[in-house]
């Protein structure tokens, strides 16, 4: 088993660290590497360097980031949700922070903190809330609560969520409107680390808890009775499996906005390759996310002429076909 | 018998002329108009026929006379009941609203289709609208007046250099995000043109352009110009830019935030503002 | 079924598991479980037996510790249930549902292999003898061949072993067992028996099976205690319990209960309604 995970780790981690190592290398516009890392020319003078160590580099980074917690978020709630057509979306946690984004655009409000400006403040805040109406109602219950309960509460209020967002999104000015939808579909272009930095601590602490969690989550995925019956903890893996996914998810949209598709296929695909066992699936998730999503990215702003579009509809235009194909399998 | 014919075909001759003086009468003044676009309006009180606007648009601010009109909606929600209750004889409306144009057909209003073109078309609406409305007099002094405007701006800056220059009119307040900028086409652009400046963007033949951080220092704008408009105006956070030292707009802090609404409203004040655009571009020929 | 002579239990009597006076409620308004006391010794089959609501499950999660008595108590080799860790007694008894699904594609060794979760480590990583102890408990199943198959595709009959072989790895010598039968076809019903009874012969497995199926019952069990409204109606041996006075009581049906001449265990055919 062990030999598994090390086999699995390092070949994900070669392909991850060629995504983030070649991505910067390419672009929209040219431009001359040995003049970008000429350490003689002053950086503020260097339109090279900063185009590669300014626009492109904390772009890949935050794609690495993105896509690995969407990722990682999806393996987990597809195993908390006994579904592998479960996503970070299923539960509301992207639709709260759709929400909180949105009324900072629509209502030009400024709650910028910690250096970080207001939409990304504003997602993460929408995106905890719509966790703790979820996590209120998983402890609610003291036998704790199946996951149809959960499931149906996802629902709900990814559906109440969704009807507030297009609410607002039609009193808003119409550039508002625009720049909502423009939002929605993702966005990578961080310009500088500042925000990674930002989106970087609670991810940590998220990836942190998931990984405490992947053999609990291949018990947990038979059942919570199953698992309990095998001494799992059962409440408290969920618990646990809900705070790190949710995190996740938070984190991910605040730094690049709700981006689809991601969290579905990634575990998928992996799962394809390398077995069902979490401890594999997880940090294997990750590593591919990261360049997957480094990959999506890239396609964006290289394929389509100096105008590029939302890596949104780079993931959509994949991810749409692929699930298609995986729910026509299903079938079989 | 021949006399009666006679005085027939008389009465007939008059009564024609009667109606044609009249009809002609009808199409050449309209005395209650609705305007829902911001451009128009503003034409419409600028040309003088501000006392025959019975309602506006819901994004219309200007002059001050308008906070007091009723107002009926815009592009995408126009209220056409109230519209028809005001019983207008004219309603100024864009192109693209069909569903608006068909009800108004079929109710027997009158229409004026506004398009929404580059810079030279603005006179030219100005024109047609005053002819439409009744006062082509004032309208065509008002195009005159506008058409001389930005001559001169162009006659003064013809003899210098064109400032390579970046219009803004959109960002995520506090980052770089969500650029959007004015592409090689609009009137936006045909203003920067005439101001003396040349659009780093000109190569791409849209209005709206989504730049990247990456676009921004390939193209290294001398000059970036951020316009602040509606709600925005108050932010004038730029701090933002020193990321991307390596554009020279940057490094030289020749960025400069222009508030108002002339700059985003294609209609009479494109003068002014072509003129403020053009003083910020070359302050030395004014 | 097989001639097989019963008892097949051998002659320890250690008590292994006892439920004293234990009562239970899901909520106020009903109560499962009224004093029931079982007692479950070494090496025996113990069959719980009664119709739906009885309180058959309610019981065997009690026993496996995930729900707790309101009154009353149970011990397991003398000690508290109460007293043990969640692992601790995953250690000591393994449970075998009704039924298992899968959401992900595991093989069917992988879910052997969960069994051995409460003897990891703190990195919760298999070693070489969980795997041997997982090969060990299919072979004992009969299902070493179907190691690499996925859990999904398996048919009825071979899950349930593949989940008996889990539990095993889990806990070789105490099984609860709910309904473990009643979702098969006839062939399978008798593998899955089959197994029970050779496992209980050769490795002195203790079980605690409740069903529905009479005859099975009686043709695997060496005790039975019959539940009624959450009440212990009966409990003994098989030709104690098994009765037409008892069956009257428990199922409302009049019934011919005797010996089937091959196997020399009891048959139960029932005749009609009781009035």
């Amino acid at each position: 088993m062990r030999r598994r995970i090390v086999a699995t780790v390092a070949g994900f981690g070669v392909l991850a660290a060629a995504a983030v190592l070649l991505a910067p290398l390419a672009g929209s516009t040219t431009i001359s590497l040995s003049r970008a890392f000429d350490r003689s020319i002053p950086f503020a003078d260097n339109v090279d360097a900063q185009v590669f160590f300014v626009a492109r580099l904390p772009r890949v980074v935050a794609a690495a980031l993105v896509g690995a917690a969407f990722a990682l978020a999806g393996a987990v709630f597809q195993a908390l949700l006994r579904n592998p057509l479960a996503s970070p979306d299923t539960l509301g946690v992207s639709a709260g922070a759709t929400l909180g984004a949105i009324l900072v655009i629509a209502f030009h409000l400024d709650i910028s903190a910690f250096g970080v400006s207001s939409i990304p403040v504003a997602s993460f805040a929408g995106s905890l809330g719509a966790f703790g109406i979820i996590y209120a109602l998983s402890i609610a219950r003291r036998r704790g609560t199946s996951t149809t309960v959960l499931l149906l509460a996802g629902v709900a209020l990814t559906a109440l969520l969704s009807a507030l967002n297009r609410f607002v999104t039609l009193i808003a000015d119409f550039t508002d409107t625009f720049r909502s939808v423009r939002w929605m579909m993702g966005a990578l272009d961080v310009g500088g680390y500042r925000e990674i930095m930002a989106a970087l601590a609670p991810m940590l602490v998220a990836f942190a808890i998931i990984f405490s969690l992947p053999r609990v989550l291949d018990l947990v995925s038979l059942g919570s009775e199953a698992a309990e019956f095998r001494g799992v903890d059962v409440k408290r893996a969920e618990r646990l499996a809900l705070v790190g996914a949710s995190l996740s998810t938070g984190a991910a949209v605040s730094l690049g906005g709700p981006i689809p598709f991601v969290g579905i296929i990634v575990p998928h695909i992996v799962r394809l390759m390398v077995g069902a066992d979490h401890r594999v699936v997880l940090p294997a998730s990750a590593l591919f996310g990261a360049a997957f999503l480094i990959v999506c990215d890239l396609a964006a702003r290289t394929l389509f002429g100096p105008v590029e579009p939302p890596v949104g509809t780079v993931t959509a235009l994949i991810g749409g076909p692929f699930f298609l194909w995986l729910l026509f399998k299903r079938q079989r | 018998m021949k006399k009666k014919l006679r005085r027939i075909a008389f009465l007939g001759a008059v009564l024609s002329a009667i109606s044609a003086y009249s009809a002609v009468s009808a199409i050449a003044q309209a005395r209650r108009v609705v305007s829902i676009i911001p451009a128009t309006t503003e034409m419409l009180f600028a040309m003088g026929a501000g006392d025959r606007v019975v309602a506006v648009g819901t994004y219309d601010k200007f002059p001050s006379g308008v906070e007091k009109l009723p107002r009926v909606g815009a592009l995408l929600d126009p209220d056409v009941e109230r519209i028809i209750s005001l019983r207008p004889d004219l309603v100024v409306l864009y192109g693209t609203q069909q569903d608006l144009r068909t009800q108004l057909e079929r109710a027997k209003i009158p229409y004026y289709p506004y398009v929404h073109k580059g810079l030279s078309d603005i006179a030219e609406t100005i024109r047609s609208l005053g002819a439409r409305v009744g006062v082509a007099e004032r309208a065509d002094a008002l195009a005159d007046g506008l058409d001389r405007q930005i001559q001169q701006v162009r006659a003064r800056v013809a003899p210098r250099p064109r400032v390579k220059t970046l219009i803004i009119f959109g960002r995520e307040r506090g980052t770089l995000r969500g650029l959007d900028a004015s592409g090689g086409y609009g009137f936006l652009h045909d203003m920067l043109e005439a101001a003396g400046g040349a659009n780093v963007l000109a190569d791409l033949k849209t209005q709206a352009v989504q730049m990247s951080t990456e676009m921004v220092l390939s193209r290294a704008p001398d000059v970036i110009i951020e316009l602040h408009y509606g709600r925005d105006g108050r932010d004038t956070d730029l701090a933002a830019w020193n990321v991307l030292g390596g554009v020279p707009a940057v490094r030289n802090k020749r960025i400069y935030v222009l508030s108002g609404e002339e700059f985003v409203v294609p209609g009479p004040r494109v003068g002014g503002a072509t003129e403020r655009l053009s003083r910020t571009l070359h302050p030395e020929a004014w | 079924m097989n001639t097989t002579a019963l008892p097949a239990a051998p002659a320890t009597s250690d008590v292994i598991l006892k439920a004293t006076a234990v009562s239970f409620a899901y909520d106020r308004a009903r109560t499962v479980l009224e004093a029931v006391s079982v007692t479950l010794r070494r090496g025996t089959i113990l069959g719980l037996l009664g119709p739906n609501g009885s309180g058959k499950t309610t019981l065997l999660r009690l026993f496996a510790g995930t729900l707790v008595p309101a009154r009353g108590e149970i011990t397991i080799d003398g000690a508290r249930l109460d007293s043990l860790s969640r692992r601790a007694l995953a250690r000591r008894l393994a449970i075998v549902p009704q039924e298992t699904h899968s959401a992900f594609d595991f093989s069917a060794l992988e879910i052997v292999l969960m069994g051995r979760y409460p003897h990891l480590g703190p990195l919760e990583l298999e070693g070489a003898d969980d795997v041997a102890i997982a090969r060990e408990a299919m072979r004992a199943t009969g299902t070493r061949g179907m190691e690499s198959r996925p859990f999904a595709t398996l048919s009825g009959g071979e899950k349930q072993r593949v989940v008996i072989a889990s539990a095993l790895a889990q806990a070789s010598d105490l099984l609860l067992l709910d309904e473990p039968t009643a979702s098969l076809d006839l062939g399978y019903q008798f593998d899955v028996a089959n197994l029970l009874r050779r496992l209980n012969r050769e490795r002195a497995t203790t079980m605690i099976v409740s069903t529905h199926d009479l005859n099975l019952a009686s043709a695997l069990c060496s005790e039975l205690v019959l539940l009624k409204g959450g009440r212990v109606l009966a409990q003994g041996t098989v030709e104690a319990v098994l009765t037409p006075a008892n069956l009257r009581a428990l199922y409302g049906i009049e019934a011919d209960v005797s010996v089937h001449a091959r196997t020399g265990h009891m048959t139960v055919v029932p005749l009609g309604r009781a009035e």
